[in-house]
């Protein structure tokens, strides 16, 4: 079998999936209330568009992903950086970490709510908690596990501490960043919507909410083919960067 | 001139050096041969100041900027070109970058590597990864380079040319150099001075070779100059001794 005919084998089974996913709702073998056909769910999600109800929702979701996602990105790789830098702060700040990275961060959901309200904020902190606690160990075990080699061979090229952090641990570390990009997109979505579930007046997650108290499954399911997409498309473009900025692994 | 003087060191509680005494004299290359574990590496760690000596000296006119290291592994940045890291280390030494690149890419072309300036480590061979590691030190022209078993992993021909040209460079350009190597005939072929360590712990320097042959040399030819197999006799009679007192 040719590799590169895969992408055309994946299809075909897609759409033989779908079309009898299609056939046996007609038939009546599944209740539409629990399982409504492709058909009815490719309808629900162009209504959403048509009509223009969700776009604010995207906007939400998106704004409060990709804020969350920014941010943890900062903070996490400076606290990883620094903790990996400097004994004491690393001696304070592991344990702290271990001990969030040990519980499933979402069920701080309801806190951030009363922290923040229902508004965007407790959405960015959930996204933000999610993706700094992943960077902050990336950066760290990045930092931790460089090359000594290389730290020896730019020293003895008369590199201080300066030219290390720019030669060797950055270059290292973005590395690391970029190979866990990926999961930082997802943790960054998930956090976005599970907060706009808990607790919100817009956004993908509320949507969904709304979907489930309505017993709508082909909104459901229309929501979530839209965040898939939309995760996926930041795939592609985390996996464009991650070749671009990542050419000399090969 | 470098200088070493009753240097010792440990690893932790481990003694691996004890009064390990050399001289590096201008212009000269120097070889340390012996036997695994007696502490060769960390000899040369400890002259570029990557270890710290228990007690001794190191003594020397030249300044630390001056010195070289090559590593038995090349250790190039495997995210720069090969150009980059040969101009890294003249920026590192306060070179304007569109120096260094300019630098960097006649280093390249002398060392035998044309065209293969935008390639990365990981797209080189062995052997020319070792050469853009020889470049990045001889760029800096520096006046000692320290070598611990650098070709080590290459094969036999690509060995001899990239120790050849080595010898060239040196020769030309008047560079000291300390060979750390395990292969005694390298040492001889390429030196003028050979150092036997002794089997380790508390290593010590046990002898002292003064190689006769005639510079400039062609590093094959050294190989079978008659002064070259009596030499080599002696050293390797001298260092089974001390393998094997050791041992007994």
């Amino acid at each position: 079998m040719s590799p590169k005919a895969a992408w055309l084998r994946q299809a075909v089974a897609f759409i033989a999936l779908i079309g009898v996913w299609e056939a046996c709702a007609d038939a009546g073998y599944l209740n539409p209330l629990y399982m409504p056909a492709p058909s009815n769910v490719a309808a629900a999600l162009f209504q959403l568009f048509a009509q223009g109800t969700i776009w604010p929702h995207l906007i939400a979701t998106f704004s409060a992903a990709l804020g969350g996602l920014a941010v943890g990105l900062v903070i996490g790789t400076a606290l990883g950086a620094t903790a990996a830098l400097t004994p004491l702060v690393g001696e304070l700040l592991a344990p702290v970490m271990i001990a969030l990275n040990a519980v499933p961060r979402v069920v701080l959901a309801p806190l951030f709510v009363i922290w923040f309200g229902i508004g965007i904020g407790s959405k960015v902190a959930l996204s933000f908690i999610l993706v700094a606690v992943l960077i902050f160990f990336t950066v760290f075990t990045g930092i931790r596990e460089v090359d000594r080699r290389l730290v020896e061979r730019v020293v003895t090229l008369g590199g201080g501490r300066g030219a290390l952090l720019r030669e060797v641990y950055g270059p290292s570390v973005v590395a690391w960043i970029l190979g866990n990009l990926k999961v930082a997109v997802g943790f960054a979505f998930t956090g976005a919507v599970v907060g706009e579930f808990v607790a919100a007046t817009k956004g993908l997650g509320y949507l969904l909410s709304f979907a489930q108290s309505s017993y709508n499954a082909a909104l459901m399911l229309a929501l979530v083919l839209l965040i898939m997409a939309f995760v996926l498309a930041l795939f592609g473009l985390t996996g464009w960067l991650e070749r671009r900025l990542l050419r000399w692994r090969g | 001139m470098l200088r070493v003087d009753s240097l010792a060191l440990a690893y932790g509680a481990t003694p691996v050096l004890e009064g390990a005494s050399l001289e590096v004299p201008s212009g000269r290359f120097v070889s340390l041969v012996g036997p695994s574990g007696s502490g060769k590496s960390s000899l040369l760690r400890a002259i570029i100041g990557l270890q710290k000596p228990l007690s001794g000296a190191i003594e020397t006119d030249i300044a630390a900027g001056e010195i070289g290291m090559l590593f038995q592994d090349d250790a190039l940045l495997p995210w720069r070109t090969a150009e980059q890291n040969v101009a890294l280390g003249l920026r590192l030494k306060g070179v304007a970058t569109g120096t260094a690149i300019a630098s960097a890419r006649q280093w390249i072309t002398r060392l035998g590597l044309y065209g293969l300036s935008e390639r990365f480590p990981r797209e080189l061979s062995g052997g020319q990864r070792k050469r853009v590691a020889l470049a990045q030190v001889l760029a800096r022209e520096p006046q000692l380079i320290l070598m611990d078993e650098p070709f080590a992993s290459l094969d036999a021909i690509v060995r001899a040319r990239v120790t050849q040209d080595l010898v060239r460079l040196v020769e030309l350009r008047g560079i000291s150099v300390l060979l750390v190597t395990h292969d005694l005939e390298e040492a001889l072929a390429l030196s003028d001075v050979v150092y036997l360590l002794s089997q380790g712990p508390r290593a010590r320097i046990s002898g002292r070779y003064d190689v006769p042959l005639p510079r400039p040399r062609d590093v094959m030819k050294a190989r079978i100059h008659a002064d070259f197999a009596p030499l080599l006799q002696r050293l390797w009679n001298d260092l089974s001794r001390e393998v094997g007192e050791r041992a007994a």
